[in-house]
Formats: structure tokens, C-alpha cells, sequence
């Protein structure tokens, strides 16, 4: 990279360390600035009427309510559904496939479902649950679309908190006579626990934050009543942070940045909660 | 005095890594016989197939998709590869070589096998199960007052005969150890061997060993095995005196291995 | 009874280990079956090659080159803003910064990721747009290049993560021979280090364009929309998965435009396939 005749290789070594330092701040700065503007333009909106109340005046005013408790309730119940088939299926990956071509086919199908863009599981969701399943546009739709959306990063996380517990302790019950499920179930899985839930908690928060994926099959512009069953469409955050910011004009600024606030804080809080946790755990294992 | 295992012409392999389908042979044609509540000691230099050996015998291999065998173990009246293998290995317990408890408080380790095979139910059974089995593996004075502390925090010679104890705890007809005193002390060595004489009386001991002398202190019988071969079994005091193969005598004086 | 109910949950386990198989299928099924549908009126050729998107004029043009072309300014644009910042802060982050440091710039990378990518897209229109505006003195900053810079920060998560995974897993007996022999630690990094994980590498670099080439929300808000072919970067495009986002929800369904857009959905899900199948490819080298 550095002409040695005119730098020895200590110096170059300085100046490239430098560089790198120089890129990882470029990568993060920005970010930070992001984060930073938000905060500093919406904390001024963000009370307890503004998290608590329904929208007013074309949504020019009022609350947010219906969009939070519209976004929890289509993630959480997303999340139910994809975490036993995910827990399952890394199970199946890490505790008895072979390694065939089955196998190898379902590893290709979950790095494949990671990598479809997030509009396309939208278009999904349109087409099977929406249209084809007749179940209109609603919180189970956007839940289901969702659902296969994070099975893959379900799948990942479980197979690395699976895969962690030592082979040994399986020897251990096995040499036991005790069955391999039971070995799964009272050895393997208690201790992968931890590992499984920062893992869904992670994926909760990044699928807090999808727009995508819910335009087309669970969320609505403007609904005036928090929904009441699962068939219901509801405003959703993120939807929410996109139509006031690009679809009604005159918006008042601090409102839009305190929505974005509100979404920003509960993916991040939640991505936090998770990463500590995540530390926390593998400091204390006993293993 | 009855065959409490007889070896059938036991040939094992394992898939040879540089050719694809091709096979190593890891133990062949073995026939060998363990005696009801006589301890087996086998002994032979590293490769020699003894570990694969007695892995197989409670069919801890199986899982492995690169393993394969043919020839036949009896157990008893039963051939162990037709049985079912949770069966076998509630009647063949197998105790490795470094000493692995469970997670688990050490009450938990021991009473985990008998709740999870469904032998006890009521608590009050279960106390008794593991005082009984703590008892049976000398390990019962010194844990008595912490039975619900993590098996963890126990030393490497407690571990060990925390393992004995769990195996003692689903009563078991024979017992397998695999090198059980590889990581342990000499003092440790000292106690877990004890127990093993003392479990002789009740089971039937297979052990695999390193450690020549080890043999020679607790073995009735001793095999050598060399390159997947068995060389010589017979009585301890006779191989450790005379043995009949110039390769045995090498083995044990040192000379090799 | 014991044993049964162990089958049984068995038989459950094996179903959930290959569901991630149908729904790929269900997927590209889904798309292929609309998309088919909507190649049958209109043909394949014209849709690709085709350079006006006019879905709701009569007659409508539905020809995706313009879109193709957006996406791929914007791609290759973030491209060249993230993969060298992010190459070079994945070896400071694994091989240069104090652990202590290591552990919370992993951390902050993490939540990186997870910032929505309306937020993004968000705050990219309300500072970023009207700067490039200004500085490069164009009638609208809503262009790929804006585009381009808020897509960058969202594919670096993606190459900084898979990367530092692949540094790291260079083995320590590569460091240690050329250490020994009077190297610095910089030269054995960028000689020995970056070549033996070059692999991982690319494979982070393809996986963070997927992420790009599938992004939708900050794109939609921050490119302009534009269904024309641009001729420099400075100009608004349109990519493919804003125009999904952004013309469902005025299509008829069932009809040619709302088939149209699956058909889009279907290219879409061909190149994310095959970005990803490489990446994986060059994965599996570096595990081996």
C-alpha cells in the first residue's frame, strides 16, 4: 500500500491504523447524527397524550396510540407464531439432520428467505393471506407475512444458541438411556434458552421497524378505534411515520419527528434489552 | 462362571476421510467375552481401537453417520444391535473419560435418569434413589449438606464419582469407563478406583485404561488390544507376569506405546 | 406411550426443519404464477427491455428498463460508499481496536441494523435531500446519489458484521508465521489476513448489495421516483421495489398493473436468489 522506501514499516502500520479508525468512525458517525437529530427534534412532542391519545385534525395533531398498540400487536403476534416453528425447525437442523441433500436444501431455502427484499414478502402476503386466504387486510395477515419474514433469522439465532451447548452433555443423557427427544427437551433446550429468547426479542425489534412487509396486508391510513379482534386492519408505526411524512402536507414537524422518536426508541431499547442480555447470559454460563 | 457379554466376530469402521466411500477398519473380527461381576481392564497404545470398542458396546457410536460395524454382542441371551437402544443403555451405563455432570444441582443429575425413564415417581423414592446411589459411589459424606448446589462447582474427582453415582442411580447391569482417571489426580485416581472394586461386587466392569499399573491394581482380566487387533485376554496376574505374545510384554514393561 | 408421543413430536420437528423449503417455494410460486399471468398478455422481452413505465395510461407501457436502471444506480452507488468504509471497519473492529472497544463497536453495529428503514429514509429527506440540493445546485435533491449515501448506512451493518466474522476466523497459526518472521502486525493484516478471509469478504459485500437491491422504504422517499432512465447520478430514479410499494395500493386487483408489479416482485426475488446463493457459496469456502 506504502512505497517501503519512503515510509518504514512501523510508520506505515501508524498511518494505516489511522485510516481504519478513520473509516469505522465514518461508519458510525452518521448513524449517531441520525439517532441525534431525531432526538433533538422530536423529544418536544413526546408526552403522555401523545402516546396515549387517537389522532386529531387529519392527523395534524393528537396522538399516536393506535399506531403503537397497532404495531405491538401485529409483531407480537407474529412472534408467536414464528417461534415454535423456528425453535423447531433448528432443532431439526441441529440436532438430527444428516448431512444430505435435504439438508443442504433447507439451509439454501433459509438463507434464500433471508435475502427476498422485504417488499416482495409484502407482495406475498398480498397474494396468499390477503387474497388467496381471504383473510383480508388485518393483524393475522400482517402477522403471518411478518412471520416468515424473521423464520430465517429465528432458525439462525436458535440453531447458534442449540449448537452451543456442549456435544458432550448430550453423551451425558443419552449414555443414560434417556431418549434423544428427552435429552433435547431437558438438557439441550434449557440451556439454549437464553440464547433462543435474545434471539426473538432481536428479531421482534427489527420487524417492529418494517414497513414493507404490512402496506399491503395489515395497515391502514387512518383507522379512528383501536382494533378489536385479529381480523381488524390498524395503523401501524412505521406506515404511520411514512404517510405523515410523505403523503399529508402541512404536517407540523415535531409531531412526524416525535413519531419517528417513538419508533426509533422502542426498536433500539429492545435491540438493547437483547444484546445485554445476550452478554449477561454468556457471562454467567456455567459451562 | 457366566458370560455376562459374549463378542461375536465384532469388526468396526469408520469412513475414511481422503476417499470418498472408503472405510477404515478401526477393530476386526474381535472375540472377546466379559464374565459376570468381573472387571474387564483393557489396555493397548493409542489407535488401538479400545475406546471405539467399548463405545460400542452400549451403541454410544451410533449417532455418528461415519461409523458403521458388522458381527454381533450379546448381552446376556440378547444380540444388543436388535434392541432398543435407550433399553440397552439403561442396562450398559458408560461413564466417560472426563467427567461431565449435567447443569443441574447435583440431587437433579442423579435423580434426572430414573424421573426421565420413568423408574421413580414419588419424592420420597427419589431421596432414597439418591442417597442410595451418592452412597454406592462414596460420594455421599462429603455432598450431603449441598445436594442443591450446582454439580459444577464439585472438583474433578467428585465430578467423576458424581457420574458413577448417577449411573448407580438407574441400576445398571454392566459398567463401561472410558479412561476415567485421564484427568484426575493421583488421590482422585485412588477414590474412583476404590469404588470400583467395591462396584464389582454388584456389576459387571468393562475398563478402558491407559494407565498400565491402573490395570494391573483393579483388573480380574486384562486385554491387549494393538492396531484394532485383540492380542491376549487373560487373567491379570498371568499377562502382567507372563504374557505369551512378545508384543504384550513390550507393551506393559514400556518398551513401547 | 412415551416412545410414541417422542415419534410424534419427532414427525413435528421434521416438518418445521423443511417448512423454510415450501415457503421458498410458496413464494416464488406465488410470484410465478401472477407474474406468468401477466407475461402471457405482454411477453417477457418488452417487459425487460421495455424503457416506459406508464402502467395507467392508454395503452399502458409497462417496460422495466427504467426501473432496472434505478435500482442499479442506486446499488452500485452505495456500493462504492459502503464497501470500502465497511471492509476497513470490519478489520479495525477485529483486528486493531482494544477488546473492550471491539465489543461495543459490535454492539453499536448491531443496533445499526435495527434502525427502521423508514426512519432512514425519514431523516435522509429532511437533512440530506435539500443539502445535495444546495451543494451540487440541482432543481431537486431527491436523486440516486441521495439515495445511494442513506442506503450506505444501511449496508454496512451487513458487510461490517459478515466480514469481521470472516477476519476473525482467519487461523491464528497464519498470523503467528508471518509475525515470526519480522512482519508488522499491519502487513501480516493486509497481506495474509485480508487474502486468507477474502472470501467471507465478498460474501458480505454480496449479501449487504441484497440488502441494498431489496431496500424499499428510505429509497421511496429519498430517490424521487422518477420512472425514466437517468443518464448521470445527480438525476431522481425509481427502483423496483419502490414501484412495488408505491403503486399497490392504487391497482385494481387481479388486473394487468397489480400482475405487473408481481412480475417485478419475481425479478426481484431472481436476483436477491442469486446474490444470495453466491454469497453462500463463498461462505461455505471460508468454512472450510
Amino acid at each position: 500500500m506504502f512505497n517501503k522506501r519512503f515510509l518504514s514499516p512501523k510508520v506505515s502500520q501508524k498511518i494505516s491504523y489511522a485510516i481504519l479508525f478513520c473509516a469505522t468512525i465514518l461508519a458510525i458517525i452518521p448513524v449517531s447524527i441520525i439517532v441525534f437529530i431525531i432526538i433533538k427534534n422530536g423529544a418536544s412532542a413526546i408526552t403522555w397524550e401523545f402516546l396515549t391519545s387517537m389522532p386529531k385534525d387529519g392527523m395534524r395533531g393528537g396522538g399516536i396510540f393506535p399506531a403503537i398498540i397497532g404495531t405491538l400487536s401485529i409483531v407480537l403476534c407474529a412472534i408467536t407464531i414464528t417461534l415454535p416453528i423456528g425453535v423447531c425447525a433448528a432443532i431439526y437442523l441441529n440436532e438430527y439432520a444428516k448431512d444430505n441433500l435435504l439438508t443442504r436444501v433447507i439451509k439454501l431455502a433459509i438463507v434464500n428467505l433471508a435475502g427476498v427484499p422485504s417488499v416482495v414478502y409484502g407482495l406475498f402476503g398480498l397474494g396468499i393471506f390477503v387474497m388467496f386466504l381471504q383473510l383480508g387486510v388485518s393483524i393475522v395477515a400482517g402477522a403471518l407475512t411478518l412471520s416468515i419474514m424473521e423464520l430465517p433469522v429465528i432458525i439462525t439465532t436458535a440453531r447458534g444458541a442449540l449448537s452451543s451447548v456442549p456435544h458432550s452433555f448430550r453423551e451425558a443423557s443419552l449414555s443414560l438411556g434417556v431418549s434423544r427427544w428427552q435429552t433435547i427437551r431437558h438438557v439441550v433446550l434449557p440451556n439454549a434458552l437464553p440464547g433462543i429468547l435474545t434471539g426473538a426479542i432481536l428479531s421482534i425489534a427489527r420487524v417492529s421497524g418494517e414497513t414493507a412487509p404490512i402496506m399491503f396486508t395489515a395497515a391502514a391510513f387512518y383507522v379512528p378505534h383501536l382494533p378489536k379482534s385479529a381480523f381488524d386492519q390498524v395503523m401501524a408505526l412505521p406506515y404511520h411515520l411514512y404517510i405523515i411524512s410523505t403523503q399529508i402536507p402541512n404536517m407540523p414537524r415535531n409531531i412526524i419527528f416525535g413519531t419517528a422518536l417513538v419508533l426509533l426508541m422502542m426498536v433500539l431499547s429492545m435491540s438493547l434489552i437483547a444484546i445485554i442480555a445476550r452478554i449477561y447470559f454468556r457471562k454467567r454460563r456455567k459451562w | 462362571m457366566l458370560d455376562k457379554i459374549r463378542v461375536e466376530n465384532l469388526s468396526c469402521f469408520y469412513a475414511d476421510p481422503k476417499e470418498k466411500g472408503g472405510k477404515k477398519r478401526v477393530l476386526e473380527s474381535l472375540n472377546i467375552n466379559v464374565v459376570e461381576n468381573e472387571i474387564l481392564t483393557i489396555i493397548g497404545p493409542a489407535n488401538s481401537g479400545k475406546t471405539t470398542f467399548l463405545r460400542t458396546l452400549n451403541r454410544m457410536n451410533d449417532f455418528d453417520p461415519n461409523y458403521s460395524r458388522k458381527g454381533a454382542i450379546y448381552l446376556g441371551n440378547d444380540n444388543i444391535f436388535n434392541m432398543n437402544m435407550e433399553k440397552l443403555r439403561k442396562r450398559v451405563g458408560m461413564l466417560f473419560a472426563m467427567p461431565i455432570p449435567l447443569p443441574m444441582t447435583i440431587y437433579e443429575n442423579i435423580i434426572y435418569a430414573p424421573k426421565r425413564l420413568g423408574v421413580v415417581n414419588k419424592k420420597s423414592e427419589q431421596n432414597e434413589v439418591v442417597e442410595q446411589a451418592l452412597r454406592d459411589a462414596s460420594l455421599w459424606n462429603e455432598v450431603k449438606d449441598r445436594l442443591n448446589s450446582s454439580a459444577m462447582k464439585l472438583s474433578g474427582g467428585q465430578q467423576q464419582r458424581l457420574c458413577i453415582a448417577r449411573i448407580l442411580a438407574i441400576n445398571p447391569e454392566v459398567i463401561l469407563f472410558d479412561e476415567p482417571c485421564s484427568g484426575l489426580d493421583p488421590i482422585s485416581t485412588a477414590k474412583v478406583e476404590e469404588s470400583m472394586m467395591e462396584l464389582r461386587a454388584k456389576y459387571t466392569i468393562v475398563l478402558v485404561t491407559n494407565n498400565v499399573k491402573q490395570a494391573s491394581r483393579v483388573g480380574s482380566r486384562t486385554a491387549f488390544f494393538l492396531m484394532g487387533k485383540l492380542v491376549e485376554v487373560d487373567k491379570t496376574g498371568t499377562i502382567f507376569v507372563s504374557p505369551k505374545n512378545k508384543q504384550t510384554e513390550d507393551y506393559i514393561t514400556g518398551r513401547f506405546g | 406411550m412415551k416412545r410414541k408421543i417422542d415419534s410424534i413430536i419427532e414427525a413435528i420437528i421434521f416438518v418445521c426443519g423443511i417448512l423454510s423449503i415450501i415457503f421458498v417455494a410458496l413464494i416464488f410460486g406465488f410470484l410465478l404464477k401472477e407474474g406468468f399471468a401477466f407475461f402471457k398478455e405482454f411477453g417477457v422481452i418488452g417487459f425487460i427491455t421495455g424503457d416506459l413505465w406508464y402502467p395507467t395510461s392508454d395503452p399502458p407501457k409497462f417496460g422495466i428498463l427504467p426501473l432496472i436502471i434505478g435500482s442499479l444506480f442506486v446499488t452500485a452507488g452505495a456500493c462504492v460508499i459502503a464497501v470500502p468504509i465497511g471492509v476497513m471497519s470490519a478489520l479495525y473492529i477485529s483486528e486493531v481496536a482494544p477488546k473492550g472497544v471491539r465489543d461495543v463497536l459490535k454492539s453499536f453495529v448491531e443496533l445499526m441494523a435495527a434502525i427502521p428503514s423508514v426512519v432512514i429514509g425519514f431523516v435522509g429527506m429532511v437533512t440530506l435531500v435539500p443539502l445535495v440540493r444546495t451543494i451540487f445546485d440541482i432543481p431537486t435533491g431527491l436523486t440516486a446519489f441521495s439515495g445511494s449515501i442513506m442506503l450506505a448506512f444501511m449496508a454496512m451493518p451487513t458487510i461490517i458484521t459478515i466480514s469481521e466474522d470472516a477476519i476473525r476466523s482467519v487461523p491464528w497459526s497464519y498470523k503467528e508465521g508471518a509475525l515470526a518472521l519480522g512482519a508488522t502486525k499491519w502487513q501480516t493484516l493486509h497481506r495474509i489476513v485480508l487474502r486468507a478471509a477474502m472470501p467471507g469478504i465478498i460474501a458480505a459485500i454480496m449479501l449487504g448489495i441484497g440488502r441494498v437491491v431489496g431496500e424499499t422504504m428510505a429509497v421511496m422517499m429519498i430517490t424521487g421516483n422518477a420512472a425514466q432512465i437517468p443518464y448521470s447520478i445527480f438525476e431522481p430514479v425509481r427502483t423496483m421495489t419502490a414501484t412495488i410499494a408505491a403503486e399497490m395500493g392504487e391497482t385494481v386487483r387481479g388486473g394487468m398493473h397489480y400482475r405487473s408489479l408481481f412480475a417485478i416482485g419475481l425479478v426481484l426475488f431472481l436476483i436477491t436468489f442469486i446474490v444470495n446463493f453466491t454469497a453462500d457459496l463463498f461462505l461455505g469456502k471460508t468454512k472450510k
